[in-house]
């Protein structure tokens, strides 16, 4: 990681809590936790309580589907490690065919209609969001999703178009797919909180 | 009309965009409102802090150490960098947000 505190803590308690969650996962801590521990004052429990609600909250959605569309987002912000780590825990409630397929294209990919329509609505939101016109979500609706599907979806794709812009200016270190694994664990019992 | 569900969704933007912008940062408030805005596609903010607000907005991945380190060389601190990135990063993320909810309510608003 390219700033040498955020990855050790910032304080004795936050060193510990590293080191001893490092234990007890079996792996390096991922740097997403240590910018989640690091500097708390500033934004980190208004976006951590953002990334829950949207991740975890009541939705319409699953947990696999939401943590698939954050795959997606890292996938179009070309961020590796939120690629691995979403995918990571997406494939917990799907099939891995299916979350590497929309990860390859999203538009053949054996996913439900409404997915597909909102996966289409989150790439204008995440690449051109000066193109996002009511006609993508006239489109959506369309397909069978509800409005507040919609809602749900964009609240994700911000969080995501967020975390993958730190995590790639931070320069995260990638896991290895078994640590990815080992993680996701921890990310569905724990939550984003 | 609005649902207790994109109420809920707003508070929590508006909620992180205080916070950005608020008192518990070491950066100056105005530095950080700067940085959020130019990766949002705003105006150009002083150097070094445009660049790396500018690539973070546009191609995070395109991000490089010398980009971060001249911020860092500037702040003077790891804690005032993290704010600069951070800043960055959440006016690049609430700009989409604020797009696609805007896009949303003007259909789900509209009279039938």
């Amino acid at each position: 990681m390219r700033l040498p505190e955020v990855e050790r803590g910032d304080g004795l308690r936050t060193r510990m809590l590293i080191r001893v969650i490092s234990l007890a996962l079996g792996a390096r801590l991922p740097d997403a936790a240590r910018v989640a521990f690091y500097h708390k004052g500033f934004v980190g429990t208004a976006l951590g309580a953002w990334t829950q609600d949207a991740m975890r909250g009541l939705s319409e959605w699953s947990v696999a589907e939401r943590e698939l569309m954050a795959a997606m987002v890292a996938n179009w912000n070309s961020c590796p490690f939120c690629v691995g780590a979403h995918r990571a825990i997406a494939v917990h409630g799907m099939d891995k065919a299916v979350a590497d397929a929309a990860l390859a294209d999203y538009q053949t990919a054996p996913i439900s209609d409404p997915l597909r329509a909102t996966l289409a609505v989150l790439e204008t939101m995440t690449l051109r969001p000066d193109e996002l016109q009511s006609g993508h979500v006239r489109a959506a609706l369309a397909a069978g999703v509800t409005t507040r599907q919609l809602e749900d979806a964009a609240a994700v794709a911000a969080v995501f178009n967020i975390v993958t812009r730190y995590a790639n200016a931070l320069g995260f270190a990638i896991p290895t797919d078994a640590e990815f694994d080992k993680a996701a664990g921890m990310m569905l019992k724990r939550g984003y909180a | 009309m609005s649902t207790a569900t994109d109420d809920s969704r707003r508070h929590r933007a508006e909620t992180l965009r205080r916070a950005m912008a608020g008192a518990t940062a070491i950066t100056e408030a105005a530095l950080r409102t700067a940085v959020a805005a130019r990766a949002a596609g705003g105006p150009p903010v002083g150097d070094p802090y445009d660049d790396l607000a500018r690539q973070i907005g546009d191609a995070s991945y395109r991000v490089t150490d010398a980009d971060v380190d001249a911020v860092r060389e500037a702040t003077g601190s790891d804690k005032a960098t993290f704010e600069i990135v951070m800043s960055a990063s959440i006016g690049a993320g609430l700009a989409r947000w604020d797009a696609a909810a805007r896009v949303i309510a003007e259909v789900t608003d509209a009279p039938a």
